[in-house]
Formats: C-alpha cells, sequence, structure tokens
C-alpha cells in the first residue's frame, strides 16, 4: 500500500506518461463542506480496450502478459482504498482516446491517508518529461489553484537573468 | 498543503525542467514503477533534484523509468555516462541521493558502496 494519496497520484500519472500522454491532467477536489475529496488523473496517452481495462482492474489477474503488469497492481491498490472509505472508484479509457481515473472517497473517513506531498509529486512529473504538459488543479471550498508546466516556457519570457539562463537551455525542445 | 506552497511550486518546476534537455555528460534514470514509488523514490528524486540544482551542475539530464524488476532493490538510481557507461545504484536514501550527486555528478567519481552494477560498454 502507498502511505499517502499523492503517491498514488504518482503512479498513475507515472503510467499516463509511458503511454505517451502529451498532457497530464491532476485535479484535486477537496471539500470539507460537502465531505469529499476526490482526485483525478487524465491524460491522453493510447488507452486502453474494455479486455486491457478489465484486466488491470482485478488485482488478481496481473501477472507477466505485458510490460504494463503494474498499472493493475496501482489501480487495484487506489480502488481497495476509495471502496474502503465510503467513496467510488472509475476508470474511462478507450483506445486512442486517453485515460481517465477518478477516485473519490469521504474526506472525515477514518481510514483516508492522507493527501500527503502533492508538490513532490508534481515535481517529479515536471522533471520526469519537459515536454508532456503536466497540469494540476486544486479546488477547496474557498479557493482554486492551477498550475500549468507548460506556462512560462520560452514563448512568453519574462526578461530576467534567470529565464534568460533558462531559455538557452530549454529552446532546443521547444 | 496550502496555496503558497503551490504557488513555490510554480517557480521550483520552472527551474528543474531547464534540468531536463539535451546531450548532457550525465543522466540519471530514476526507476519509478509502483514497487519504486512506494519505497520512496519521490524522495529520492526530489532530493536529487534538489541538490543538482543546489550545486548548479548542468551537464546532467534526469528521466524515468517503470519497473525493472528488481522490487526488492529499489528506490534505484542509473546514472549514464555519455560516454555510454552505465552505474545502477539500489537502495538508495535521501542521504546516500546527495552522496552520489557531489561524488558521481560533481566529481566524476563511481560511490562504490552503493553501487550494485556498473557495465561497460
Amino acid at each position: 500500500m502507498l502511505e499517502e494519496l499523492s503517491l498514488n497520484v504518482l503512479d498513475i500519472a507515472m503510467n499516463s506518461l509511458s503511454a505517451g500522454a502529451r498532457r497530464v491532467e491532476v485535479s484535486v477536489v477537496e471539500s470539507h463542506r460537502h465531505d469529499f475529496l476526490i482526485l483525478r488523473v487524465r491524460d491522453n496517452g493510447r488507452g486502453m480496450d474494455a479486455a486491457t481495462l478489465t484486466r488491470v482492474l482485478n488485482q488478481r489477474t496481473t501477472g507477466k502478459q505485458s510490460r504494463k503488469k503494474n498499472i493493475g497492481l496501482g489501480l487495484a491498490m487506489l480502488r481497495q482504498t476509495c471502496e474502503m472509505c465510503d467513496g467510488h472508484f472509475h476508470v474511462r479509457s478507450a483506445p486512442e482516446q486517453g485515460t481517465s481515473v477518478t477516485a473519490s472517497m469521504r474526506l472525515s473517513h477514518i481510514d483516508r491517508p492522507p493527501l500527503g506531498d502533492l508538490n513532490s509529486t508534481i515535481l517529479s512529473l515536471c522533471a520526469a518529461n519537459d515536454d508532456v504538459d503536466v497540469r494540476l488543479k486544486y479546488r477547496t471550498d474557498q479557493e482554486t489553484f492551477n498550475f500549468s508546466s507548460q506556462e512560462g516556457k520560452p514563448h512568453e519570457p519574462r526578461r530576467t537573468q534567470e529565464t534568460e539562463r533558462k531559455s538557452s537551455t530549454t529552446s532546443r525542445a521547444a | 498543503m496550502n496555496l503558497e506552497e503551490l504557488k513555490k511550486l510554480k517557480e521550483k518546476a520552472q527551474r528543474q525542467v531547464a534540468l531536463r534537455d539535451g546531450n548532457k555528460k550525465y543522466r540519471v534514470v530514476f526507476s519509478m514503477g509502483t514497487s519504486g514509488i512506494a519505497a520512496g523514490a519521490r524522495e529520492i528524486m526530489t532530493t536529487m533534484l534538489d541538490e543538482i540544482d543546489k550545486r548548479g551542475l548542468d551537464d546532467v539530464e534526469v528521466a524515468v523509468t517503470g519497473e525493472i524488476g528488481l522490487v526488492d532493490a529499489e528506490p534505484m538510481i542509473r546514472i549514464e555516462e555519455a560516454n555510454g557507461e552505465k552505474v545502477t545504484y539500489a537502495r538508495v536514501n535521501a542521504a546516500d541521493a546527495r552522496k552520489i550527486v557531489t561524488e558521481h555528478l560533481e566529481k566524476g567519481k563511481v560511490v562504490e558502496g552503493l553501487a550494485v552494477g556498473k557495465v561497460k560498454e
């Protein structure tokens, strides 16, 4: 079991990267008023067909079929956590249509793991692949925060020493 | 987790993304499969990024890989040099991660005690 929900998010998002996603969107909605927590990881990677989807959701059948074997374990673990915490778990995916994983749980449930260090999760994702647009939407009852790793890229440079140094090293990738 | 932290994250991410491209002397590959993550690969990665950033090493690029198969040896890091030499470090903790940056990436010396596989091609 992963100790923090943000580690689950990282795990799922890493699979998005290996599925060739160009955009990975993590959204976290934390509502004390309605007492729920929703995590969603959505990507535009190559997606899965129905058979693969059934297989990866079933913990017991994950095995040596393919290199993607560990997708199954990761998703199954998160599903277990959701069900344990009065929540729901849903995966929507189709070939070439990307994948969307939604996990919800009751915020005040005693077994709900802490969200943990979501910062490090997003940072690791950004560092793992520069060309992928990693987005984070974080919403609470009062506030909303949006982050995108592609904002502030060389095409809209702020003229400081910092960005000048950076654009000289990153422009090749653009 | 609060919004202040998230704002800091923005700046930090932009700086660290600069670590990630081109033909650098060193390529650091983190094993980020489920088992790696469960063993603490995320903290190892952020620690190393932090140390690389602090020391201003710009001849390093970072990448990730999925499961390697050596689940009990996680967290693992592989360092690939431009000349084809590869060194794998296993069961790395935060202190080891910093040591690998200062010894291997900065001074070019393999940290012998931590390396498990060294392939010369």
